[in-house]
C-alpha cells in the first residue's frame, strides 16, 4: 500500500545543510497498522508528510497504492489525497470559521460526494458528537475537537489514514478514548493506518512499529 | 529585551513594513506638501511686490520731500525714485510722437526685473537696472513710429539721448498703462536737462521702498500722517489675478490631496498596528508568564512606537524635503518667482502628524497587549484580547477630523470629505452586511470554485465587511483626487487655451474701426470684437458728491474709467443682481462690475452721475455683473445701453492673439495705424501658462505619493486576512484541494470584494466631488459617467491583484505546515 525507497530529506539552514531523513526504506501493506516511534525531532512528522505527499523529498521514492508520488505534480498529489488519504493531527487543525458539521463535510465535498451533509452528520454521531453539529471548534473541548477531526478523517472513507501524535495535546484519559475510537473505526473500514506517536502504549496496539533515530530507521519489529 | 532590539527583530521578520511605510508616507505628505505650498506662497508674496517694483510705494502728483527718502534710508530700507509724465519725443526734425516717459533712479527696480531687447521685438532679456544717464530705452513700436533704429538720437524737451535698447516690460507697468502713449525709459538724473517738468504738469512721482517687514512698518507709520492731498501709499497690487487664482486653486487642491493622504496613511497605520499587535500575542503571553508586568509591557511597546515615530519622522521629512526641492530644481527656472524658503514649520507639522497618528491609531491596539492573559501560553486557542472598542473608533475619528481641519484650514473641504467618508462607510457596511451575511450558506462548498469563494465571503462576513469599508474609502479618496485634478486642469486649459488674446489695441478712433478690423482679418489673427470705450468719471452717487479721499481704495473712484456700451451681456460675464436691458433700450441705465459696486457701495436701483468730457450723465444701476478676471478677455467695469452713450466721444479697443514668430506684424500695423496703442501681454500670458503647467506637474507628483498611500491601505487591508487564509488553505490542500481551486476562489473572493468596494467608492466619490466642487473649490460640478465603469474596474483589478499577490504564499508553499504548530 505504501512503499518508500531510500527516502532522503535535506533542508537549508543557517549553518549549511541539515539532513532530516537519511534514506528511509519502508513498506506498509494494505490494512496494516504501523506505529512510527522516536524521540522528538527524530524526523517522524517529516517522514509522515513525505509519505502523504504534503512535501517533496530531496531524493528517493514514495509509492501510494502503486502510484509513484515523484511522478505527480502538486495538484495531482492533492487529488490523490482527496481520494485516498485521511489525516488526524496533533493540533487538530479544524477550520475555526466552520462548524463541526462543516469541518467533517469538507473532505466529502472535495471528493465530490453529493450527500456530504448527511454522511458527515452520520460520522459525527459515530464519534458521539451528534448533538454538537452546529458548534464551532472554539466551543468544543480538545477531546471533542479531536473527535471531530477523526470524523473528518474517516468521512471520505480513505484507504490510508495518517495520524501525527493524535493524543499529544490531550490528557491520558481523553487520549485513551480517542485512540479507542480511532482503532474502532479503522477496523470497521479496514483502513491502512500510519500512526506517529511516542507513547509505547499506543504503539503496542499497532500491528508493527518502526523506530526513527536522528532521521534513520533503527529497528523494526513485528 | 529593549524596545530597539524588538523593533530590529520585527523589522527583519517583515512585521513592521506596513506600519513604518504608512508613518513615513504620512510625514512625507504633510512636510512635502506644506513645504511646497509655503515656499510657493512666500514667493508669490514677493512676486506681488515685484508688481510694484517695491514693497511699498508713495505716489504723488508733486515732488516728494527728500526727507521721506532719508528717513526710509535711516530705517535700513532701500529707496528708489521714479517720475512719469507724457511728453512729445522727436527723432530728427519731422518725426514726433506723444510718449509716456518714465525717469528712474539707478537702483530702480527694488523688486522684480526689467526686460529689454537689443532690437525691437527681439528676444527679451532680464536686467536689474534702468538706462544709464544720457541714454534711453524705448518701446518696440516707437522705433516704427519714429522710423529709427537702435543707436539713433531721440530728443525729449531740451535734451538729446541716444537710444540703446528696446524696453519690453517693467515690473510696475501694470498699474497705469491705459491711456498712455509708448514708453520711453530714461535716467532720473537727466530730468532737469529736459526742462519739460514744470510745476503744474501732469506728472506722477513715486518713492519706492523695500526692505524687511519691521522697518517697512515703522516707515509707513511715520509717513502716513505726513501724506497730503494727491499723495497715496500703495500696497501690494492685486493686478496679477490670473496667476493668483490659478495658484490659489492649486494650493487648495494640494491641501485637499494632503488631507486625504493623511487620512489614508492613518487608516494604513491603524491596520498595520493591529496586525503588529496580533502577531505579538504569543510573545506578550510568554513574557508575562515569565514575570513581565502589564506596565513593563506597555512601556516596552510605547517606547517602540516612539522610536518608530522618530525614525519615520526623520525619513519622512527627508523624503518630503527632497520631493519639493526636486520640484523646484526641475521647474524653478521656469517659474517667474524665486522660490523662498519654507522654514522649519512644515517639518514640525510632519512630526506632529506622526505623533498624532501613533497616539490615536497605533497605540490603542498595542496598549491592550498588556492585558493579554499569560494563560495563553497554555491554551493557545484562548481569545487574544478584548475586541476594539467604540472608544478606539471615536479617538480615531476625532484625530482624523483634527488633522484634516488643522491641515487644510478649510471647514467646507473637511466636511465634504467627511461626508463622503461617512457615506461610503455606512453604505459599505450596510450593503456588505446584507449581501455577505444574509442567509449563511452551509459548509465550505469546496466542490466548486464559485461556491467555495462565495461561502468563504460569507463565512468571513465580519472581517470582509470591515475590509469592504476600508477598501471603498481608500478607492473613494483616490477617485476624488483624480476627479478634482482632472477638472482643475481642464478648467485651466479652457481658461487660457492656445490662442488666448495676448495683445490689446486701444485708442482706435471710430473711423479706424473698419480698417483695423480689415488689417487684423488680413493677417487672420484670432481677434475679439471691437469694443467702444468712452472715458468718464463718477461724480455723484444718489445725488451725493464724492469727496476727495486719502484712502487708496476709494481713490479708485476718482480716476477716470472706461465706459462701454453693449446690447447683450458681454461674454464670460455673469449677472448676479438686477437684470440686463432689452436690445435697443434707450433708457439711462448702467451695469456695474461686482467689485467696483462693492467698493462704491452701490446697489441695483441707485443713481450714478458721470462726467463725460464736459457733459453730465445720470443713469440708474440696472444690474451687477461678475467678471472672469482669469480669462485675459477685455473686461469693463461699466456698461451702458448703446443709445445712452451715443454722441459722446468714443474710441475702440480689441484684443487678439499673435504667436511669437509673427511679432513683425506689429511693425507693419503700427506704421499703418500710428495713433493706435498696442499693449503686449504675451509675456504675461506666457508666464501664466508656464505656471499652470508647472503647478499641474506638482499636482501629478503629489497625486503619485497619495496613490502610494492608497495602495498601502489596500495592502494593509488584505494582509489583515492573510494569516487566517494561510491556515485555511493549508488544511484544504492537505485534505486534497487542488491549487487551482484555492487560487480560483481567492481570485473570486477578492474580485467580489473589489467590485463591491469599487462600486461603493464610485457612489461616495461622486457625492463628495459634488460637495467639494460646489461648496469648497468654487468650481462647477459635472457627473463623470466614465467613473461608473472605471471605479468598479479599479476595485476589481486592484483588490483582486493585491489580494492574490499577498496570498500567493497560500498556494506556493507546501501544505506541510499543517503538521507543525503554526
Ligand atoms: N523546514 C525545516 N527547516 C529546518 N529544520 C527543519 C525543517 N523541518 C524540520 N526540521 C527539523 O528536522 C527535525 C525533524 O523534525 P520533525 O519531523 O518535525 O520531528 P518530529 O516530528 O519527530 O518531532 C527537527 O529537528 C526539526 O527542527
Ligand atoms: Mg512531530
Amino acid at each position: 500500500m505504501i512503499k518508500t525507497e531510500n527516502l532522503l530529506k535535506r533542508v537549508e539552514v543557517a549553518g549549511g545543510q541539515l539532513e532530516i531523513l537519511k534514506g528511509i526504506d519502508l513498506e506498509i501493506k494494505a490494512s496494516e497498522s504501523v506505529a512510527i516511534v522516536g524521540a522528538s525531532g527524530s524526523g517522524k512528522s517529516t517522514l509522515l508528510g513525505l509519505m502523504a505527499g504534503l512535501d517533496e523529498a530531496t531524493d528517493g521514492k514514495v509509492w501510494i497504492d502503486g502510484v509513484d508520488l515523484q511522478q505527480l505534480d502538486e495538484d495531482e498529489r492533492a487529488l490523490l489525497r482527496a481520494e485516498k488519504v485521511g489525516f488526524v493531527f496533533q493540533s487538530f487543525q479544524l477550520l475555526p470559521s466552520l462548524t463541526a458539521l462543516e469541518n467533517v463535510m469538507l473532505p466529502l465535498e472535495l471528493a465530490g460526494h453529493s450527500d456530504a451533509e448527511s454522511r458527515a452528520a452520520g460520522f459525527l454521531a459515530r464519534v458521539e458528537l451528534g448533538e454538537r453539529v452546529t458548534h464551532y471548534p472554539s466551543q468544543l473541548s480538545g477531546g471533542e475537537q479531536q473527535r471531530v477531526a477523526i470524523a473528518r478523517a474517516f468521512a471520505a472513507e480513505p484507504v490510508i489514514l495518517f495520524a501525527d501524535e493524535p493524543t499529544g495535546n490531550l490528557d491520558t484519559e481523553t487520549g485513551a478514548h480517542i485512540i479507542d475510537l480511532l482503532f474502532e473505526i479503522n477496523r470497521e473500514q479496514g483502513t491502512t493506518l500510519v500512526l506517529v506517536t511516542h507513547e509505547s502504549r499506543l504503539a503496542d496496539r499497532c500491528d508493527r512499529r518502526v523506530r526513527l533515530h536522528a532521521g534513520a530507521l533503527v529497528e523494526a519489529q513485528a | 529585551m529593549t524596545a530597539l532590539k524588538m523593533l530590529l527583530r520585527d523589522w527583519r521578520g517583515g512585521e513592521l513594513g506596513v506600519l513604518f511605510a504608512a508613518l513615513v508616507i504620512a510625514v512625507t505628505i504633510v512636510s512635502g506638501i506644506s513645504a511646497f505650498t509655503t515656499r510657493l506662497q512666500n514667493s508669490l508674496e514677493q512676486e506681488s511686490h515685484r508688481f510694484l517694483a517695491a514693497d511699498r510705494v508713495v505716489s504723488s502728483s508733486s515732488a516728494v520731500s527728500d526727507s521721506w527718502g532719508e528717513y526710509a534710508l535711516s530705517q535700513g530700507l532701500q529707496v528708489a525714485n521714479t517720475l512719469s509724465f507724457p511728453s512729445m519725443v522727436y527723432a530728427g526734425d519731422e518725426d514726433m510722437v506723444l510718449a509716456s516717459v518714465k525717469a528712474v533712479s539707478d537702483n530702480y527696480p527694488l523688486r522684480g526685473e526689467l526686460l529689454r531687447s537689443d532690437q525691437p521685438f527681439a528676444a527679451p532679456q532680464a536686467i536689474a537696472h534702468g538706462p544709464a544717464a544720457g541714454t534711453v530705452w524705448i518701446d518696440s513700436r516707437l522705433f516704427a513710429l519714429l522710423d529709427i533704429d537702435v543707436g539713433a538720437q531721440l530728443t525729449i524737451g531740451e535734451a538729446d539721448f541716444s537710444v540703446t535698447a528696446a524696453i519690453r516690460s517693467e515690473p510696475d507697468q501694470g498699474s497705469s498703462f491705459l491711456g498712455f502713449g509708448p514708453r520711453v525709459l530714461m535716467n532720473y538724473t537727466d530730468i532737469p536737462a529736459t526742462e519739460v517738468v514744470q510745476v503744474g504738469s501732469r506728472v506722477e512721482y513715486r518713492l519706492l521702498l523695500a526692505g524687511d517687514a519691521g522697518a517697512l512698518e515703522t516707515t509707513v507709520e511715520w509717513l502716513e500722517p505726513r501724506l497730503e492731498n494727491g499723495e497715496r501709499l500703495l500696497d501690494v497690487a492685486s493686478s496679477q489675478q490670473s496667476i493668483g487664482s490659478a495658484l490659489q486653486r492649486a494650493e487648495q487642491f494640494l491641501l485637499l490631496a494632503g488631507s486625504l493622504g493623511v487620512v489614508l496613511a492613518a487608516v494604513a497605520i491603524a491596520l498595520g498596528a493591529r496586525r503588529f499587535s496580533e502577531r505579538h500575542y504569543d510573545y506578550v503571553a510568554i513574557m508575562k508568564s515569565l514575570g513581565a508586568t502589564s506596565g513593563r509591557i506597555a512601556r516596552l511597546y510605547g517606547s517602540s512606537l516612539l522610536i518608530l515615530g522618530a525614525a519615520a519622522t526623520l525619513l519622512g521629512s527627508l523624503l518630503g524635503w527632497s520631493m519639493q526641492s526636486l520640484f523646484f530644481v526641475l521647474f524653478g527656472d521656469a517659474l517667474p518667482v524665486t522660490p523662498a524658503s519654507s522654514g522649519p514649520r512644515p517639518y514640525l507639522m510632519g512630526m506632529f502628524t506622526a505623533l498624532v497618528c501613533l497616539a490615536s491609531f497605533a497605540w490603542p491596539p498595542l496598549r491592550r497587549l498588556g492585558k493579554i492573559s499569560p494563560l495563553r501560553v497554555l491554551r493557545r486557542d484562548m481569545p487574544g484580547m478584548a475586541q476594539r472598542t467604540v472608544q478606539d473608533y471615536l479617538v480615531g475619528l476625532g484625530a482624523i477630523i483634527l488633522l484634516m481641519l488643522w491641515y487644510s484650514r478649510d471647514v467646507n473641504l473637511t466636511l465634504a470629505v467627511l461626508a463622503g467618508l461617512a457615506c461610503s462607510a455606512l453604505v459599505a457596511a450596510g450593503a456588505a452586511t446584507l449581501l455577505l451575511r444574509g442567509g449563511r450558506l452551509a459548509g465550505m462548498r469546496a466542490g466548486s470554485i464559485w461556491r467555495l469563494a462565495l461561502a468563504g465571503l460569507q463565512r468571513r462576513g465580519a472581517a470582509n465587511t470591515l475590509q469592504v469599508v476600508i477598501f471603498s474609502m481608500a478607492i473613494m479618496l483616490l477617485l476624488i483626487l483624480v476627479l478634482v485634478r482632472t477638472s482643475l486642469i481642464e478648467e485651466w486649459q479652457t481658461q487660457l487655451p492656445e490662442g488666448t488674446p495676448n495683445h490689446f489695441l486701444i485708442n482706435i478712433s471710430p473711423e479706424q474701426v473698419n480698417p483695423v478690423r480689415e488689417a487684423l482679418n488680413r493677417k487672420a489673427v484670432l481677434s475679439q470684437p471691437l469694443y467702444p470705450m468712452v472715458r468718464g468719471r463718477v461724480t455723484h452717487i444718489n445725488g451725493e458728491a464724492l469727496g476727495r479721499s486719502d484712502d487708496p481704495e476709494e481713490g479708485r473712484r476718482e480716476r477716470e474709467t472706461n465706459l462701454t456700451w453693449s446690447d447683450a451681456v458681454p461674454p464670460n460675464n455673469e449677472i448676479i443682481a438686477g437684470s440686463w436691458w432689452d436690445a435697443d433700450s434707450a433708457q439711462p441705465l448702467v451695469s456695474l462690475e461686482e467689485g467696483i459696486a462693492d467698493s462704491m457701495k452701490i446697489k441695483v436701483g441707485d443713481t450714478v452721475t458721470y462726467t463725460v468730457g464736459a457733459r453730465e450723465l445720470s443713469v440708474t444701476v440696472a444690474s451687477i455683473r461678475r467678471l472672469d478676471w482669469g480669462s485675459m478677455q477685455p473686461n469693463f467695469f461699466m456698461v451702458f445701453p448703446p443709445a445712452v452713450l451715443q454722441g459722446y466721444p468714443a474710441t475702440f479697443m480689441t484684443s487678439f492673439y499673435l504667436g511669437g514668430e509673427e511679432k513683425q506684424f506689429l511693425n507693419q500695423f503700427i506704421r499703418e495705424f500710428p495713433t493706435v496703442t498696442v499693449i503686449e501681454m504675451d509675456v504675461v500670458v506666457q508666464q501664466v501658462r508656464a505656471i499652470v503647467s508647472q503647478v499641474s506637474a506638482a499636482i501629478e507628483l503629489v497625486l503619485g505619493v497619495i496613490l502610494l498611500a492608497g495602495a498601502l491601505v489596500l495592502i494593509a487591508g488584505v494582509q489583515a486576512s492573510v494569516d487566517a487564509r494561510l491556515l485555511e488553505s493549508a488544511i484544504l490542500r492537505a485534505l486534497g484541494a487542488p491549487r487551482k481551486l484555492i487560487l480560483g476562489s481567492l481570485v473570486i473572493e477578492f474580485g467580489v470584494l473589489g467590485l463591491f468596494a469599487g462600486s461603493l467608492a464610485t457612489l461616495a466619490a461622486e457625492l463628495s466631488v459634488y460637495i467639494l466642487q460646489t461648496q469648497a473649490l468654487d468650481m462647477s460640478y459635472q457627473p463623470s459617467p466614465l467613473l461608473w465603469f472605471l471605479g468598479p474596474l479599479v476595485g476589481i483589478t486592484l483588490i483582486g491583484g493585491l489580494g492574490v499577490w499577498n496570498c500567493r504564499r497560500v498556494i506556493s508553499s507546501p501544505p506541510l505546515t499543517v503538521l507543525r504548530e503554526l
